[in-house]
Protein backbone atom coordinates (compact mmCIF):
# COMPACT_ATOMS: atom_id res chain seq x y z
CA UNK A 1 0.00 0.00 0.00
CA UNK A 2 2.79 2.15 0.65
CA UNK A 3 4.26 1.83 -2.62
CA UNK A 4 1.10 3.91 -3.54
CA UNK A 5 1.79 6.86 -1.93
CA UNK A 6 3.10 9.16 -4.77
CA UNK A 7 6.27 11.13 -3.29
CA UNK A 8 9.43 9.93 -2.45
CA UNK A 9 10.40 12.99 -0.36
CA UNK A 10 8.92 15.73 2.14
CA UNK A 11 9.94 18.34 0.36
CA UNK A 12 8.47 16.77 -3.24
CA UNK A 13 5.25 16.06 -0.91
CA UNK A 14 5.12 19.72 0.26
CA UNK A 15 5.79 20.91 -3.39
CA UNK A 16 2.82 19.11 -5.41
CA UNK A 17 4.16 18.98 -8.33
CA UNK A 18 4.43 22.54 -8.42
CA UNK A 19 1.49 23.31 -7.51
CA UNK A 20 1.76 23.38 -3.57
CA UNK A 21 0.31 26.99 -2.91
CA UNK A 22 -3.06 26.55 -4.23
CA UNK A 23 -3.22 22.60 -3.50
CA UNK A 24 -1.96 23.39 0.39
CA UNK A 25 -4.41 26.42 0.79
CA UNK A 26 -7.54 24.35 -0.34
CA UNK A 27 -7.18 21.95 2.60
CA UNK A 28 -5.84 24.57 5.38
CA UNK A 29 -8.96 26.29 4.16
CA UNK A 30 -10.84 23.48 4.15
CA UNK A 31 -9.33 21.96 7.90
CA UNK A 32 -10.24 26.07 9.07
CA UNK A 33 -13.79 25.65 7.80
CA UNK A 34 -14.58 22.18 9.31
CA UNK A 35 -12.92 22.96 12.53
CA UNK A 36 -14.74 26.45 13.09
CA UNK A 37 -18.46 25.12 11.80
CA UNK A 38 -17.84 22.36 15.04
CA UNK A 39 -15.83 24.15 17.57
CA UNK A 40 -17.82 27.23 17.88
CA UNK A 41 -20.89 25.50 18.43
CA UNK A 42 -19.30 23.20 21.25
CA UNK A 43 -18.04 26.17 22.74
CA UNK A 44 -21.27 28.05 22.45
CA UNK A 45 -22.82 25.17 24.47
CA UNK A 46 -21.03 25.22 27.39
CA UNK A 47 -21.27 28.88 27.67
CA UNK A 48 -24.97 28.48 27.34
CA UNK A 49 -25.01 25.92 30.01
CA UNK A 50 -22.69 27.75 32.36
CA UNK A 51 -25.05 31.13 32.06
CA UNK A 52 -27.95 28.58 32.46
CA UNK A 53 -26.56 27.14 35.67
CA UNK A 54 -25.57 30.61 36.81
CA UNK A 55 -29.03 31.49 36.75
CA UNK A 56 -30.44 28.83 38.17
CA UNK A 57 -28.51 28.55 40.96
CA UNK A 58 -29.51 32.79 41.73
CA UNK A 59 -32.90 31.73 41.18
CA UNK A 60 -32.66 28.43 44.46
CA UNK A 61 -30.78 31.60 46.53
CA UNK A 62 -33.82 33.90 46.18
CA UNK A 63 -35.69 31.44 46.67
CA UNK A 64 -34.73 30.46 49.66
CA UNK A 65 -34.08 33.55 51.01
CA UNK A 66 -37.90 34.86 50.56
CA UNK A 67 -38.84 31.83 52.52
CA UNK A 68 -36.52 32.45 55.61
CA UNK A 69 -37.73 35.84 55.45
CA UNK A 70 -41.40 34.42 55.67
CA UNK A 71 -40.60 32.76 58.82
CA UNK B 1 -47.24 7.86 11.85
CA UNK B 2 -48.69 11.37 13.52
CA UNK B 3 -48.24 10.62 16.98
CA UNK B 4 -44.19 9.94 15.32
CA UNK B 5 -44.36 13.18 13.43
CA UNK B 6 -45.63 15.15 16.18
CA UNK B 7 -42.80 13.92 18.47
CA UNK B 8 -40.48 14.70 15.84
CA UNK B 9 -41.65 18.60 16.39
CA UNK B 10 -41.04 17.99 19.93
CA UNK B 11 -37.35 19.96 20.80
CA UNK B 12 -36.92 18.09 24.02
CA UNK B 13 -37.36 14.33 22.04
CA UNK B 14 -34.76 15.68 18.85
CA UNK B 15 -32.86 17.00 21.89
CA UNK B 16 -32.59 13.51 23.24
CA UNK B 17 -32.37 11.41 19.88
CA UNK B 18 -29.60 13.30 18.73
CA UNK B 19 -27.79 13.29 21.81
CA UNK B 20 -27.56 9.50 21.19
CA UNK B 21 -26.77 9.48 17.23
CA UNK B 22 -24.06 12.35 17.84
CA UNK B 23 -21.16 9.94 18.93
CA UNK B 24 -21.95 8.02 15.88
CA UNK B 25 -22.11 10.50 13.50
CA UNK B 26 -19.05 12.13 14.99
CA UNK B 27 -16.97 8.71 14.83
CA UNK B 28 -18.47 8.28 11.17
CA UNK B 29 -17.78 11.83 10.34
CA UNK B 30 -13.76 11.13 11.53
CA UNK B 31 -13.25 8.04 9.84
CA UNK B 32 -14.62 9.09 6.56
CA UNK B 33 -12.55 12.71 6.97
CA UNK B 34 -9.33 10.81 7.73
CA UNK B 35 -9.70 8.50 4.94
CA UNK B 36 -10.68 11.17 2.29
CA UNK B 37 -7.83 13.44 3.25
CA UNK B 38 -4.79 10.83 3.64
CA UNK B 39 -6.25 9.69 0.06
CA UNK B 40 -6.40 12.87 -1.45
CA UNK B 41 -2.73 14.16 0.15
CA UNK B 42 -0.65 11.07 0.09
CA UNK B 43 -2.47 8.18 -3.16
CA UNK B 44 -4.14 10.59 -5.11
CA UNK B 45 -2.44 10.34 -8.64
CA UNK B 46 -1.43 13.24 -10.67
CA UNK B 47 -3.94 13.73 -13.39
CA UNK B 48 -2.33 13.67 -16.99
CA UNK B 49 -3.79 17.28 -17.81
CA UNK B 50 -4.11 19.08 -14.36
CA UNK B 51 -0.84 17.40 -12.47
CA UNK B 52 -1.68 17.43 -8.39
CA UNK B 53 -4.28 20.15 -8.73
CA UNK B 54 -6.34 17.17 -9.39
CA UNK B 55 -6.39 17.09 -5.63
CA UNK B 56 -8.20 20.18 -5.08
CA UNK B 57 -10.94 18.69 -7.04
CA UNK B 58 -12.14 15.75 -4.42
CA UNK B 59 -12.45 18.76 -2.11
CA UNK B 60 -14.35 21.48 -4.21
CA UNK B 61 -16.76 18.55 -5.74
CA UNK B 62 -17.14 17.88 -2.56
CA UNK B 63 -17.83 20.77 -0.73
CA UNK B 64 -19.71 22.56 -4.19
CA UNK B 65 -22.04 19.77 -4.53
CA UNK B 66 -22.99 19.49 -0.70
CA UNK B 67 -23.75 23.40 -0.72
CA UNK B 68 -26.65 22.82 -3.07
CA UNK B 69 -28.62 20.48 -0.23
CA UNK B 70 -29.46 23.82 1.45
CA UNK B 71 -31.64 25.47 -0.34
CA UNK B 72 -33.66 22.24 -0.52
CA UNK B 73 -33.35 21.64 2.75
CA UNK B 74 -34.62 25.36 3.79
CA UNK B 75 -37.63 25.36 1.77
CA UNK B 76 -38.56 21.70 3.43
CA UNK B 77 -38.13 23.20 6.96
CA UNK B 78 -39.70 26.85 5.99
CA UNK B 79 -43.23 24.76 4.95
CA UNK B 80 -43.12 22.43 7.60
CA UNK B 81 -42.97 25.56 9.73
CA UNK B 82 -45.44 27.17 8.35
CA UNK B 83 -47.91 24.52 7.59
CA UNK B 84 -47.77 22.21 10.81
CA UNK B 85 -46.36 25.33 12.77
CA UNK B 86 -43.33 23.24 14.35
CA UNK B 87 -40.62 25.26 16.20
CA UNK B 88 -37.94 22.26 16.01
CA UNK B 89 -37.77 23.01 11.77
CA UNK B 90 -37.64 26.53 12.03
CA UNK B 91 -34.99 25.85 13.97
CA UNK B 92 -33.22 23.63 11.56
CA UNK B 93 -33.90 26.56 8.61
CA UNK B 94 -31.91 29.20 10.94
CA UNK B 95 -29.34 27.26 11.69
CA UNK B 96 -28.64 26.03 7.66
CA UNK B 97 -28.42 29.35 6.25
CA UNK B 98 -25.69 30.06 8.00
CA UNK B 99 -24.06 26.60 7.60
CA UNK B 100 -25.19 27.22 3.76
CA UNK B 101 -23.33 30.46 3.26
CA UNK B 102 -20.13 28.79 5.10
CA UNK B 103 -20.37 25.98 2.42
CA UNK B 104 -20.87 28.06 -1.17
CA UNK B 105 -17.83 30.77 0.14
CA UNK B 106 -15.51 27.76 0.69
CA UNK B 107 -16.93 25.96 -2.86
CA UNK B 108 -16.34 29.48 -4.53
CA UNK B 109 -12.56 30.08 -2.79
CA UNK B 110 -11.41 26.49 -3.35
CA UNK B 111 -12.63 26.52 -6.98
CA UNK B 112 -10.59 30.33 -7.52
CA UNK B 113 -7.92 28.37 -5.66
CA UNK B 114 -8.10 25.93 -8.78
CA UNK B 115 -9.12 28.33 -11.50
CA UNK B 116 -6.07 30.54 -11.01
CA UNK B 117 -3.45 27.78 -12.38
CA UNK B 118 -5.76 25.74 -14.17
CA UNK B 119 -7.57 28.65 -15.99
CA UNK B 120 -5.36 31.41 -15.40
CA UNK B 121 -8.36 33.18 -13.66
CA UNK B 122 -9.55 33.96 -10.52
CA UNK B 123 -13.07 34.47 -11.38
CA UNK B 124 -14.64 34.72 -14.69
CA UNK B 125 -17.62 37.23 -14.61
CA UNK B 126 -19.36 35.62 -17.52
CA UNK B 127 -19.24 31.80 -16.38
CA UNK B 128 -22.80 31.02 -14.99
CA UNK B 129 -21.44 28.21 -12.99
CA UNK B 130 -19.87 31.04 -11.17
CA UNK B 131 -22.01 33.89 -10.94
CA UNK B 132 -24.97 31.45 -9.80
CA UNK B 133 -23.01 29.88 -7.06
CA UNK B 134 -22.18 33.48 -6.15
CA UNK B 135 -25.63 34.62 -6.06
CA UNK B 136 -26.04 31.23 -3.83
CA UNK B 137 -23.62 32.94 -1.31
CA UNK B 138 -25.51 36.39 -1.18
CA UNK B 139 -28.73 34.88 -1.38
CA UNK B 140 -27.98 33.18 2.04
CA UNK B 141 -26.62 36.08 3.21
CA UNK B 142 -29.92 37.71 2.53
CA UNK B 143 -31.63 35.15 4.27
CA UNK B 144 -29.53 35.60 7.69
CA UNK B 145 -30.01 39.45 7.83
CA UNK B 146 -33.41 38.88 7.00
CA UNK B 147 -33.60 36.77 10.55
CA UNK B 148 -32.14 39.23 11.96
CA UNK B 149 -33.84 41.69 11.29
CA UNK B 150 -37.46 40.70 11.55
CA UNK B 151 -38.43 40.03 14.68
CA UNK B 152 -41.54 38.62 14.54
CA UNK B 153 -40.54 34.73 13.96
CA UNK B 154 -43.50 34.27 11.79
CA UNK B 155 -43.14 36.97 9.28
CA UNK B 156 -39.19 35.36 9.23
CA UNK B 157 -39.95 32.25 8.81
CA UNK B 158 -42.11 33.24 5.71
CA UNK B 159 -39.83 35.70 4.26
CA UNK B 160 -37.27 33.24 4.47
CA UNK B 161 -39.96 30.37 2.73
CA UNK B 162 -40.12 32.54 0.12
CA UNK B 163 -36.60 33.37 -0.60
CA UNK B 164 -36.07 29.51 -0.10
CA UNK B 165 -38.11 29.05 -3.42
CA UNK B 166 -35.79 31.36 -5.07
CA UNK B 167 -33.03 29.27 -3.84
CA UNK B 168 -34.14 26.20 -5.00
CA UNK B 169 -34.80 27.76 -8.79
CA UNK B 170 -31.23 28.50 -8.36
CA UNK B 171 -30.20 25.44 -7.38
CA UNK B 172 -31.19 23.86 -10.61
CA UNK B 173 -29.18 26.63 -12.41
CA UNK B 174 -26.06 25.84 -10.70
CA UNK B 175 -26.67 22.18 -11.33
CA UNK B 176 -27.46 23.02 -15.35
CA UNK B 177 -25.69 25.80 -15.81
CA UNK B 178 -22.65 23.88 -17.40
CA UNK B 179 -25.18 22.53 -19.88
CA UNK B 180 -27.28 25.46 -20.86
CA UNK B 181 -24.56 27.47 -21.37
CA UNK B 182 -21.18 27.52 -23.04
CA UNK B 183 -18.95 27.69 -19.90
CA UNK B 184 -15.10 28.01 -18.55
CA UNK B 185 -16.58 25.31 -15.75
CA UNK B 186 -16.05 21.61 -17.47
CA UNK B 187 -19.20 19.53 -16.89
CA UNK B 188 -18.85 16.66 -14.15
CA UNK B 189 -16.96 13.82 -15.41
CA UNK B 190 -18.32 10.43 -16.39
CA UNK B 191 -17.33 8.02 -13.88
CA UNK B 192 -15.77 5.79 -14.83
CA UNK B 193 -14.44 2.00 -14.45
CA UNK B 194 -11.15 1.93 -15.95
CA UNK B 195 -7.91 2.83 -14.56
CA UNK B 196 -6.86 4.68 -17.58
CA UNK B 197 -9.63 7.13 -17.70
CA UNK B 198 -9.37 10.67 -16.43
CA UNK B 199 -12.15 9.68 -13.92
CA UNK B 200 -11.10 6.38 -13.31
CA UNK B 201 -12.26 4.39 -9.56
CA UNK B 202 -8.97 5.94 -7.89
CA UNK B 203 -10.38 9.48 -8.44
CA UNK B 204 -14.12 9.18 -8.17
CA UNK B 205 -14.09 6.73 -5.18
CA UNK B 206 -11.86 9.68 -3.33
CA UNK B 207 -14.78 12.35 -4.52
CA UNK B 208 -17.35 9.88 -2.70
CA UNK B 209 -15.74 9.50 0.58
CA UNK B 210 -15.21 13.23 0.66
CA UNK B 211 -18.65 13.65 -0.26
CA UNK B 212 -19.85 11.21 2.27
CA UNK B 213 -17.76 13.03 4.63
CA UNK B 214 -18.75 16.37 4.16
CA UNK B 215 -22.62 15.36 4.55
CA UNK B 216 -21.51 13.69 8.07
CA UNK B 217 -19.80 17.19 8.79
CA UNK B 218 -23.03 19.22 7.60
CA UNK B 219 -25.15 16.92 9.94
CA UNK B 220 -23.22 16.98 12.98
CA UNK B 221 -22.35 20.83 12.77
CA UNK B 222 -26.44 21.21 11.88
CA UNK B 223 -27.45 19.12 14.57
CA UNK B 224 -24.74 21.00 17.13
CA UNK B 225 -25.92 24.47 16.57
CA UNK B 226 -29.73 23.46 16.51
CA UNK B 227 -29.15 21.44 20.26
CA UNK B 228 -28.03 25.12 20.92
CA UNK B 229 -31.21 26.76 19.77
CA UNK B 230 -32.88 24.68 21.63
CA UNK B 231 -31.69 24.69 24.82
CA UNK B 232 -31.66 28.90 24.32
CA UNK B 233 -35.54 28.74 22.96
CA UNK B 234 -36.53 26.41 25.92
CA UNK B 235 -34.08 27.37 28.92
CA UNK B 236 -37.50 28.22 30.94
CA UNK B 237 -38.72 24.70 30.72
CA UNK B 238 -38.58 21.98 32.92
CA UNK B 239 -36.66 19.56 31.39
CA UNK B 240 -33.93 22.09 30.52
CA UNK B 241 -33.50 23.23 34.03
CA UNK B 242 -32.82 20.27 34.95
CA UNK B 243 -30.57 18.89 32.66
CA UNK B 244 -28.18 22.09 33.30
CA UNK B 245 -28.06 21.28 37.36
CA UNK B 246 -27.48 17.82 36.49
CA UNK B 247 -24.48 18.72 34.48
Amino acid sequence: MLDAIQFSSFAEFVDMGGYGFNVWSVYALFAVFVAVNLILPLRKKEKIIQQLKRRALIDAEIQSEESTDEQ
Amino acid sequence: MWVWFSKLGSPKWFYELSGKWLPWLIAAMVIFMTIGLVWGLLFLPPDYQQGFTSRILIVHVAVAGTSLAFFPLMFVAGTITLVWRMKLADMVAKNAAILGAWFSFITLATGSLWGSVMWGTWWEWTDSRLVSMLFQLFLLLGVISLRSALEDSETAAKACALLSIVGCINVVIIKYSVEWWNTLHQVSSPVSMGNDSPNGPEFWIATLIMIIAVYLFLSVSLILSTRNEILERERRSQWVQELVLKS
